[in-house]
């Protein structure tokens, strides 16, 4: 036995060093590759908030700076013209140095506008929060409300270390490379991609724990504006998963979705990622454009949704034995109809917030499109219902509302209040045919109707933009056409029906990457998950309902009849 | 015959505690939207007390069926409202005659009244018996 053994020893040694080498080879090349993302070098991170804002961010309402920087490129044809251009303004400064005073300041309190109107609309898309809770909340059984309250809560508080931890630096590490958010500053220190360079980029790699690079006043607003945007994401999927997973599992997908999941297709889109620079490399448009994330949020989340929900499979009794939907209707229209109304209002900083500026005037005609998609799409889903069952169902009236914003949120900056009311009819139609579609044929059992809501509204709205933007608002977007787009002087963003195909084209390639990212990753990581140790409660749980054998409480403690002891 | 003996002594014990009085229990489902008239209408013919409870059931009319998202549900346990009172014989008939006419409507679901004789009745505050408790 012992000679044994000792022959077994030596004989894993080698294996071991082996081992050991490979791991300080593998930990060499982590340092190496990750060295970067840790420097201080370049841009100083401003932490205080006294360096940022400045004569070069004061601006005229198109967004021209009156500074001029010395032209470097001698080679370049017009090198004559900046060069000129320079000169002439060196020597107004010279002759005005009180004016060069001034500008400083009145680019301060430019930025100062920018923070105040970036942080509140965060706080709204916050408050949402609230708004999701009680919707899903009312929507599900009695027996299950004290459980859907924990997930919404549990979601805020786990998907936000994720992304406090990686997420934030994943999504926008790299967001001075190509999409520097101006309108804050600039966030000249979030400058370095992990994976892939240039206008191929695919991972951010700066300001991981929102430290070094991160610890900067600019990139705190950013920080705290998109923080919210993922945690949307993050409880998006409580409507489709509820009333059946056990709480670990939910804590692992709210892990995924805050650190992975999310903040890699925000990076392509949002983050200067390789997907918003098609328009630079493949000549696509202005590349794959999403306003305010119909896509890069909702579909998503609504997606992931769907994975979930196909690894967990339906509620016990919710499909009869011959394929036939059974109902479980919601329990509180009161939590669902005021939950969706604080979503409509949370909406009005996702939305116009998404300008990340108040000086960027298009705030007022995004908030109108906003409203006006939502209304037509209640409107559609109500007189859908009405004309299909012969009573509008309340539920559907809601979820006809959201389907409006979530199809909005795309185009809302690019399209006109025409354009927009379509979309909100478009989005009821989507989302009733959706809730039916996922009933009678997929099977798929989503208890609030967040796949078609959110996974099915968020490609029409991507798709929408492809469609509808008109061309007035996003000159220069993505780097594209800022002196004249398809020959035309100021032109932006423009879609199908005002004569731009290959944007069409780009937003259908988005959505369609948008879905297969979202559904595949999650259904890969969780089917995994599954089957080492599945995902669902007990049949027995499932029929007592989760509240007290998964937290040990009742939504309603005053419902049962219980002994109290003197 | 030592056995029959023992219940009828027991039962005129319980007669003797009573003093004779007879009284009736009147259960009554209702239609939840009536309770309001029915009280009225109980109150105003000098009713002094009753017991109210939510309960659910059904008759004959075996509930109905309703969509919700698009998918069917039976509701087969309709809500109703039971109402309980215990009162002296001599009154029995003229409250049953006023809550039925009360709680009518003349469609199916109005519900039914049934009266039983009640042998004590005791007030627990002070030990009262037979329709003192009342």
């Amino acid at each position: 036995m012992k000679v044994q053994k000792r022959t077994g020893r030596s004989r894993r040694q080698p294996l071991g060093k082996a081992f050991r080498r490979g791991l300080a080879l593998a930990a060499g090349i982590l340092a190496v590759w990750l060295m970067p993302c840790m420097g201080q070098e370049g841009p100083k991170p401003d932490p205080a908030g006294i360096a940022t804002g400045d004569k070069t961010t004061a601006v005229d309402a198109g967004g021209n700076a009156f500074v001029v920087t010395e032209p470097t490129d001698k080679t370049a044809p017009d090198y004559a013209q900046k060069k000129k251009d320079f000169d002439d303004y060196q020597s107004q400064a010279t002759k005005e140095p009180l004016a060069i005073k001034l500008a400083d300041s009145v680019g301060h309190v430019r930025l100062a506008t920018n923070f105040a109107w970036t942080l509140n609309t965060g706080y709204l898309v916050l408050f949402m929060q609230a708004g999701f809770a009680l919707l899903t909340c009312g929507l599900v059984r009695k027996k299950n409300a004290g459980h859907l309250m924990m997930l919404n809560f549990a979601a805020y508080v786990f998907a936000f270390i994720a992304y406090y931890a990686v997420g934030y630096a994943f999504q926008f590490g790299a967001v001075a490379v190509n999409a520097a958010p101006t309108n804050l500053g600039g966030t000249p220190t979030l400058n370095h991609f992990l994976l892939g360079h240039g206008l191929w980029g695919f991972l951010g790699g700066k300001a991981f724990f929102m430290a070094g690079p991160g610890y900067d006043a600019g990139s705190n607003v950013l920080a705290l504006f998109e923080v919210v945007f993922m945690e949307t994401a993050g409880y998006i999927i409580v409507g489709s998963i509820c009333e059946r997973i056990t709480f670990w599992s939910f804590l692992l997908c709210e892990l995924f979705i805050g650190a992975i999941l999310y903040p890699v297709f925000g990076c392509w889109v949002w983050g200067g990622g390789w997907m918003s620079q098609l328009g630079n490399t493949l000549g696509l448009g202005h590349g794959y454009v999403d306003f305010a994330g119909s896509t890069v949020v909702h579909a998503v989340g609504g997606f992931c949704a769907m994975a979930l929900s196909v690894v967990l499979g339906p509620r016990l009794g919710k499909f009869g034995p011959n394929g036939k939907p059974r109902a479980f209707p919601a329990h509180n229209l009161v939590y669902v109809v005021i939950g969706t109304f604080v979503l409509l209002y949370g909406w009005m900083g996702f939305n116009p917030g998404s300008t990340l500026g108040a000086t960027d005037l298009r705030i007022s005609v995004v908030a109108i499109n906003t409203n006006l998609a939502a209304i037509a799409g209640s409107a559609t889903a109500m007189l859908f219902w009405y004309w299909k069952f012969g009573k509008p169902d309340i539920t559907m009236a809601c979820n006809g509302m959201l389907a409006g914003l979530v199809a909005i949120t795309a185009p809302c900056a690019f399209v006109g209040p025409t354009s927009a009311f379509v979309i909100g009819i478009l989005a009821g139609l989507v989302v009733c045919l959706g809730v039916l579609f996922n009933d009678h044929v997929t099977k798929i059992d989503d208890p609030c109707g967040a796949i078609s809501v959110h996974g099915f509204c968020g490609l029409l709205g991507g798709i929408s933009l492809g469609l509808f933007a008109d061309g007035t608002y996003g000159a220069g977007w993505n780097g594209v056409g800022a002196t004249s787009y398809l020959g035309q002087a100021g032109r932006g963003v423009t879609g199908l029906l005002y004569g731009d195909t290959k944007q069409f084209l780009v937003q259908l390639m988005g959505a369609a990457i948008c879905a297969t990212w979202a559904f595949g990753a999650t259904f890969i990581v969780f089917k995994a998950v599954n089957a080492v140790k599945s995902m669902r409660v007990s049949k027995e749980v499932e029929q007592e309902g989760l509240d007290v054998p998964e937290f040990g409480l009742l939504g309603y403690p005053e419902d049962a009849i219980h002994a109290t002891e003197a | 015959m030592e056995k029959h003996a023992a219940w009828r002594d027991f039962y005129h014990g319980l007669q003797a505690v009573d003093n004779g009085y007879h009284m009736k229990k009147i259960e009554a489902i209702i239609q939840p939207h009536k309770l309001a008239e029915v009280k009225e209408a109980l109150i105003g013919i000098g009713v002094e007390g009753m017991t109210i409870s939510e309960v659910r059931g059904h008759g004959r009319q075996k509930g109905h069926t309703e969509m919700y998202r698009g998918a069917e549900y039976t509701v087969d346990l309709l809500p109703k409202v039971k109402i309980e009172m215990f009162v002296a014989d001599s009154r029995a008939e003229q409250i049953v005659e006023v809550l039925s006419a009360a709680a009518r409507s003349g469609k199916i679901g109005d519900g039914k009244i049934f009266v039983s004789s009640v042998e004590v009745a005791v007030r627990i505050r002070n030990g009262d018996r037979g329709e003192n408790a009342l």
